[in-house]
């Protein structure tokens, strides 16, 4: 449940009102029904505990101390069930099967099974046997309402194709899969793109356009990652999983970027799966050098002369400075802190340096 | 059309102790091209995403037309953005990517199609309608993006950077076009930018900021010539307004300046306001526009007390004129813009007159305008 929604139900029962997770063991040690569903209440001494969402093992509660009538406890049983917030026409069918494999997929990945097959009893099972392009998409939208289904669908649908299956994972998180013939139709000579890196240079573009859509025309800022085409019954759990963790990484290691592709993630990917005491330890060692990404220019500078594959006139170009400026200021960084980022020792101390102090920085 | 009102906007994110923005307030007016200019990190994407609906306002109000629309998502506030990472949809064409929001509107398809052959008439575009993105130069893409946001036809243009992927030269065409657009258009537009040039010559009215702080809001002409303070004084104008860190004194009747190899007259009326508040036997730092160091023996003679010697460290020669990088005035160099004819070279020492009732003069410590205060 997004704030805004919480600030309303505070206002509504004139109480403080306390998201949070809990597991399923807990529930039941409490004293809970053995199958919780949204809208099962529980009283624990002055408080009350309410299911809003099952995910896997885990329940998404609010806590509060209002005091409620039986008929408030009632009505807010119906809202989270749905009552309140389904579209006039109700829940297709469509959606509720997309919305059964959504859940199918978290649990999977909940109980750690990312090569689980897709069972038969899932109706769309059928459908994911062609060759598709995943995308991954988290709104971050803090505005109250959740995007309807069919809203969505249709927005995508006019952007990808009739060919797509929209999958709710979890709150503001879709799974978004077009057929792969997508990528014939972003090149201009219609012939087929051979090429991985002109697939890789596709796929991005695509994922950036979808992106734009959603945030300009339809639901505000998101995160969008893509993968490469897969045959969803052989790997959809996996998918999700590693696109789920490059939105994860992206936003984590490079803010203000919103479109992530995992190919392009490796080291953050290697640097996040460092225990804590190595990287602090590294940074600490390198401590005579932090202070050298304090000027935005520095960070600026070495962002896009690593982006530009440590080519310097490609560099000087995206920056839109004289060659001579960024060799003036790749020298001044070699003086202050004795790394010539131009020599690959040093490209690559520097690289990792930078990749953390991203994320330190932010503590 | 409509004007866009900001009162007293805040943005603050979470496990941060200082606001993004702070106490952002100002009117819009409808059909006005505002430009919000800064640094880095000055705050200005942050207002204009909140003018957008991408951000969250953490307190204050935000009308567009009389309505607030704070809570309203940025589909339904009648908006249409131009990003600097204007993403076309690559597997459609620039036909189908101009008409794709009015098709998700639920536009009638006659009108979309006059719609879209308007937008690519205006912006030259019309023989590209059956093009890929793939297929288009940097400029032509810009374009397309730009159509997108024209037929939406709405009631606010917001851009943020949209020519920063461009080359200079097509920059400045660009610039031009968006200007004269604009104008045609007759749309209220706010442009984010941190590129003053930019900011000079499209804005109806530019907004300084710093630090998530407005500094000055005014026009061009205003800014350039009555800078509130130094931040505002030294960011507009290129090259840089030079500042000379110097005191003042009093002698024989007159207000005299005095830093390293500078010792000029202060004219009446500015040396009135400066006795007035009590700088007299203060430092403070004079701000002088390189254009307003001349080297014409004619303007030498005619301002005996505002004259200066120094030396030539290094001279660019533009052709129709010449920056002076100069030695020996202040601490730092100071720049002087001249004729690029006037033939001078570098080791040269050159003598220059001040035009003392164009400089500027600020508090040392507060860093404001004394004399626009």
């Amino acid at each position: 449940m997004n704030k805004t929604r919480l600030q309303r139900l505070q206002q509504l029962l004139a109480a403080p009102v306390e998201a949070m997770t809990i597991t399923k063991k807990a529930w039941t040690a409490e004293g809970g029904a053995k199958n919780p569903e949204p809208g099962d209440y529980l009283q624990r001494g002055e408080a009350f505990w309410l299911v809003v969402k099952t995910e896997g093992a885990e329940l998404h509660i609010l806590q509060s101390e209002a005091k409620l009538t039986p008929l408030e406890r009632e009505l807010l049983k119906w809202a989270l069930q749905g009552g309140a917030t389904k579209p006039a026409g109700g829940i297709t069918d469509m959606e509720n099967q997309a919305r059964r494999l959504g859940d199918w997929i978290q649990q999977s990945i909940g109980a750690g099974d990312w090569r689980a097959e897709i069972p038969d009893r899932l109706e769309l099972h059928n459908r994911l046997f062609d060759g598709m392009i995943p995308f991954l998409l988290l709104s971050e939208q803090s505005d109250a309402r959740e995007p309807s289904y069919v809203e969505l669908e249709k927005a995508f649908r006019s952007y990808i194709s009739d060919e797509m299956l929209l999958i709710p994972i979890r709150e503001r998180e879709w799974l978004i899969l077009g057929s792969d013939r997508l990528l014939a139709e972003v090149d201009t000579t219609e012939e087929e793109l051979v090429e991985r890196e002109e697939t890789k240079e596709a796929l991005q573009s695509l994922a950036t356009g979808l992106h734009q859509m959603f945030t300009e025309e339809w639901g505000g800022e998101c995160h969008v990652a893509v993968g490469e085409p897969i045959i969803p019954t052989e790997s959809l759990v996996y998918t999700v999983g590693m696109l789920r963790e490059t939105i994860y990484l992206g936003r984590k290691f490079h803010v203000g970027m919103q479109v992530h592709l995992p190919w392009l993630i490796h080291l953050e990917r290697l640097l996040n799966g460092i225990p804590e005491p190595v990287r602090t330890r590294f940074m600490e060692e390198m401590a005579g050098r932090q202070d050298l990404f304090a000027d935005p220019e520095t960070v600026s500078t070495l962002d896009a002369f690593f982006a530009m594959d440590c080519n310097v006139s490609e560099t000087a170009k995206r920056l839109f400075i004289h060659r001579n400026t960024l060799l003036y200021r790749l020298d001044k960084l070699k003086q202050e802190a004795g790394l010539d980022v131009r020599s690959f020792n040093d490209a690559v101390l520097v690289r990792i340096m930078l990749l953390l102090y991203k994320v330190t920085k932010r503590k | 059309m409509a004007g866009v009102r900001l009162e007293h906007v805040f943005k603050k994110y979470p496990g941060t102790d200082k606001a993004s923005v702070t106490d952002f307030s100002l009117d819009i007016q409808d059909k006005e091209f505002l430009v919000l200019v800064g640094p880095s990190g000055c705050g200005k994407s942050t207002t204009l995403r909140m003018i957008a609906g991408l951000e969250e306002i953490s307190e204050g109000k935000l009308y567009i037309g009389d309505r607030v629309v704070n809570d309203v998502a940025p589909k339904d506030r009648d908006i249409a953005m131009v990003f600097q990472s204007y993403a076309l949809y690559p597997h459609m064409n620039v036909y189908q990517n101009m008409a794709f929001g009015l098709k998700l509107r639920k536009f009638r398809k006659d009108e979309i199609d006059r719609r879209v052959r308007e937008a690519a008439r205006t912006l030259e575009i019309e023989h590209l309608l059956d093009r890929k993105p793939k297929a288009l130069s940097g400029g032509q893409r810009q374009r397309v993006a730009l159509g997108r946001a024209i037929v939406r036809e709405p009631q606010v243009f917001l851009m943020d950077e949209p020519l920063s992927n461009l080359d200079a030269k097509l920059r400045t065409q660009m610039r031009a076009n968006i200007s004269k657009l604009m104008k045609r258009l007759e749309t209220t537009c706010i442009y984010v930018t941190h590129d003053q040039t930019e900011a000079m010559t499209m804005g109806d009215r530019i907004v300084v900021m710093k630090d998530g702080l407005i500094q000055q809001a005014a026009t061009p002409e205003e800014l350039y010539n009555h800078p509130v303070n130094l931040f505002v004084a030294g960011f507009i104008g290129a090259p840089a307004m030079n500042f000379i860190t110097g005191q003042l004194s009093e002698e024989g009747g007159a207000v005299k300046f005095k830093a390293t190899g500078v010792n000029v007259e202060v004219p009446q009326g500015k040396a009135k306001v400066l006795r007035d508040k009590g700088y007299i036997g203060r430092e403070i730092i004079m701000g002088i526009r390189p254009e307003d160091l001349h080297e014409e023996p004619v303007f030498i003679e005619a301002s005996p007390n505002s004259v200066i010697n120094a030396s030539i460290e290094v001279s660019e020669n533009l052709g129709h004129e010449m920056y002076l990088y100069l030695n020996g005035l202040g601490k730092d160099n100071v720049i002087a813009r001249v004729d690029g004819r006037a033939g001078l070279q570098e080791g040269q020492n050159v003598k220059l007159a001040i035009d003392m009732n164009k400089v500027h003069i600020f508090d040392k410590d507060s860093e404001l305008n004394i004399l626009e205060a």
